[in-house]
């Protein structure tokens, strides 16, 4: 395995310590981004070809520029930190261990589109993450890495760090929005989009944790570099959070050419007990359930795409044949309707109708019609929800079922 | 500038919603949250329309035009929507005394006990002030109230959403009687609830009596 | 912990300090002042909301919206344990079981003399901790109902000597 990118200070710094930073090449990427016009930036993190790594998968450079030619101010950036998604924690773990490199992208992404302040939306349960994170913001402040006239350059950026209280939804960037503005956190109807409405109605760059986390590295080594350490199709280096039913679970980097397979046997040590795999759940609990034939599927947005699921967060939950895939699905099913917002009707209904079908068929009672309301409330959420939580809640459901055999076409 | 409506090129002007354009052209899409005297909230999806092209289908009373957009209002996929809504809704509160939702549902063949296994959302009827009850059996959630309550009419916040999910209610602050609340007893709330839920209880002694039409525009 | 004495100079304090952000300020003001009061009340949420001119009934549905906000008395010290799917994977049964047979309660439950509240939680996001617990900020993981009882016991001694 090549030398990290993303993990590369994890576990070897003192994540505390701004020193550590510093003497690990911390805010050189700042340092030179400074020196440099915003366009110049904006288009090096386009021509890089780095797309979201929350789940949504777009090009961040094109959410940067579209912010950067608005004219309209104040302008905010936004690190969406609500980490929420089941089964994935590797925003966490960057959280915990190398919290200086996200106050970094900040700062770049704020000379680049020309805000003056930040906010970093922290998931309420990751009190550590919120720790650290509250910690680097003040010491870099202090050190003059934010605050007015950043490094003794005209450039301003101040830093918030909001905390969320319990609400997956808050995920959702506007949603999130609400949420920091002391409202119920529930989405918006999109358009009009963050870039120009977004939080306080003001033109808004929101990016995933990871996401920024390339940032540095993009400014320092260039977009070339950057597309050389993935596919084609696919640049830059990934995070995947490997859990479940293995015996090495964890956060890796790879590639995104990667194969479910070597994530699982090579990365994670293998099925716990030399047993075998029964389903694994790729993307969190909004993502879609794999068989134990579609493993040498590649781990990159397109080869997700090719078997009918997505990347989303990059989670990876495996299932082994020793779990009743029955308890997986009702967890799942209940997850969606305890998080579920309620705004919209298609969610805020058809989770609730979701759980309680499957809790019926998990007792044993499975009817040709329970699968067919399944698939009209699937169909139904997945189209006329207002925001990502309602349009994929039924995912996974009909995937597992398909896993499990049954006929769900 | 136009846009075709199930097949129909309609003449339409910038900042107009696909609900406006159809309109034009005496084409009624379905709707239920949807007031024209109040900020549309595009949360109940009965309007959802196929614009082709788009990933999922859109809620028309939201939806602006662009030119040569094609929409289709009546598609088997919109339909499905529209149908499993209203049979989702049909067997979490009672719809009795909404005749436009139940129409709709005849129109689209929606079996409302389909889902008839399911939990509803139950509570008991409140009586708490001389001039309104409020029945949220049959609450469909639509917070025409709740925008009536605050910026959208009288500005008096006595009403907000409480809870989340399926268990999402129309609340005040602690669940206090109406009396409690500051709640000056406009009535507006009353005339834009779409299923009886809000029900006046006599004349409104109040100098503003409402005037708003309540009811959605005939399908 | 239905009857509560409210330190209201601190609480004041919070709310002084959140003021100036108006209703932006609102989240992270119930969050601050619930640490000092346990849960948020009406009387402290009347006091929140005229402190950063939020309606009432707002303040109300944001508290009920978020689930580490409580508008019910809940217990000094919350058991979260994470029964997700990659918990469950790693036996979070067995956790929540032990939990229950030690407290006495079942999920969503305050013990009588008020000292824990037992939540099952959708994933903490610590899945390579798995059967992952969470006893107000302190982690423990990976968990089994066997350790249950001794951590419980240490968080009994340590409500008792504060």
């Amino acid at each position: 395995m090549a030398e990290p990118v993303l993990l590369r200070r994890v576990g070897h710094v003192d994540p505390t310590r701004l020193e550590d930073y510093l003497a690990w090449g911390g805010f050189e990427a700042l340092r030179r981004a400074l020196l440099r016009r915003p366009e110049s930036i904006v288009d090096e993190v386009k021509a890089s070809g780095l797309v979201g790594r929350g789940g949504a998968a777009f090009p961040t450079g094109v959410k940067w520029e579209a912010v950067a030619r608005e004219s309209r101010t104040p302008k905010y950036v936004v690190c969406n930190a609500d980490e929420s998604e089941p089964g994935t924690f590797k925003d966490r773990v960057l959280m915990e261990g190398d919290p200086f490199v996200l106050v970094e992208a900040m700062a770049i992404a704020g000379h680049a589109v020309g805000a003056e302040e930040g906010y970093i939306y922290v998931r309420g349960e990751y009190i550590r993450a919120y720790e650290r994170i509250k910690n680097a913001v003040e010491e870099a402040t202090r050190a003059g890495f934010l605050g007015d006239h950043i490094l003794d350059s005209d450039v301003s950026f101040h830093v918030h760090v909001y905390r969320g209280a319990g609400a997956y939804v808050c995920g959702e960037e506007t949603a999130l929005f609400e949420s920091i503005e002391g409202k119920r956190g529930q989405p918006r109807q999109k358009p009009p989009f963050p870039t120009t409405h977004g939080l306080f109605g003001r033109p808004t760059v929101i990016n995933n944790v990871e996401t920024l986390a390339n940032i540095p590295p993009i400014v320092l080594h260039g977009p070339e570099w950057f597309r050389s350490l993935g596919p084609e199709d696919a640049p830059g280096p990934k995070l995947y959070s490997v859990s479940g039913a293995v015996n090495a679970p964890g956060v890796y980097e790879a590639p995104m050419s990667v194969t479910l397979r070597e994530l699982i046997e090579e990365y994670a040590g293998g099925v716990r007990n030399g047993g075998r795999v029964q389903a694994v759940l790729v993307g969190g609990a909004a993502g879609t359930f794999l068989g134990p034939k579609e493993l040498d599927v590649p781990m990159s947005f397109s080869g997700l795409r090719k078997v009918g699921a997505a990347l989303g967060s990059g989670a990876v939950m495996v299932i082994d044949e020793q779990v009743d895939m029955w308890e997986v699905l009702l967890r799942l099913a209940r997850f969606f309707a305890h998080e579920s917002c309620g705004k919209c009707y298609p969610c805020q209904l058809g989770t609730q109708r979701q759980l309680e079908i499957v809790r019926r068929m998990a007792s044993g009672r499975i009817r040709y019609q329970d699968i067919l309301r399944l698939r009209d409330i699937q169909a139904t959420m997945a189209d006329a929800s207002i925001c990502g939580l309602g349009q994929t809640a039924g995912n996974a459901i009909l995937s597992g079922l398909r896993v499990m055999g049954l006929d769900v076409s | 500038m136009h846009v075709i409506i199930d097949g129909q090129r309609v003449p339409v002007t910038e900042g107009m919603t696909i609900l406006e354009a159809a309109e034009q052209v005496g084409i009624h899409i379905p709707r239920l949250c949807y007031h024209q005297s109040l900020t549309p909230a595009a949360i109940c999806r009965l309007c959802v329309v196929e614009w082709e092209g788009a990933r999922t289908l859109v809620p028309a009373c939201v939806a602006r035009v662009q030119d040569g957009a094609v929409i289709h209002t009546e598609s088997e996929r919109v339909r499905r929507a529209r149908r499993t809504i209203l049979e989702l809704l049909a067997s979490t509160v009672d719809l009795s005394e909404a005749p436009d939702l139940l129409a709709y549902a005849a129109e689209l063949n929606a079996d409302l006990d389909r889902f008839a296994d399911g939990a509803r959302r139950e509570f008991p009827v409140y009586d708490d002030n001389p001039f309104y009850i409020r029945d949220y059996n049959k609450c469909v959630l639509c917070q025409r109230c709740v925008q009536a309550c605050g910026n959208d009419m009288q500005f008096t916040y006595a009403l907000t959403v409480s809870g989340r999910g399926f268990y999402s209610r129309i609340d005040t602050f602690y669940h206090a009687p109406m009396p409690e609340t500051t709640c000056v007893f406009c009535g507006n709330c009353v005339a834009v609830c779409p299923t009886g839920a809000l029900k006046e209880k006599g004349p409104f002694p109040s100098p503003q009596s409402p005037v708003l039409d309540a009811r959605p525009s005939e399908p | 912990m239905t009857e509560m004495t409210v330190d209201w100079q601190r609480v004041d304090e919070v709310i002084a300090r959140w003021a100036p952000k108006g209703r932006a300020g609102l989240l992270p003001c119930l969050e601050e002042v619930q640490e000092i009061t346990g849960w948020l009340s009406p009387e402290v949420s009347r006091r929140v909301a005229a402190g950063l001119k939020v309606p009432l009934a707002d303040v109300f549905g944001v508290i009920t919206f978020y689930s580490l906000l409580y508008e019910r008395p809940v217990g000094r010290v919350i058991v979260r344990v994470c029964d997700d799917v990659s918990c469950f994977v790693n036996g979070s049964r067995e956790v929540v079981q032990a939990c229950r047979t030690y407290l006495g309660i079942e999920p969503g439950e305050t013990t009588p003399d008020g000292m824990f509240t037992l939540e099952t939680h959708p994933c903490l996001g610590r899945c390579e901790r798995a059967p992952f617990l969470m006893v107000n900020d302190e982690e423990y993981g990976p968990v089994r109902g066997e350790d249950v009882p001794r951590i419980l016991d240490a968080w009994k001694e340590r409500v008792r000597s504060e």
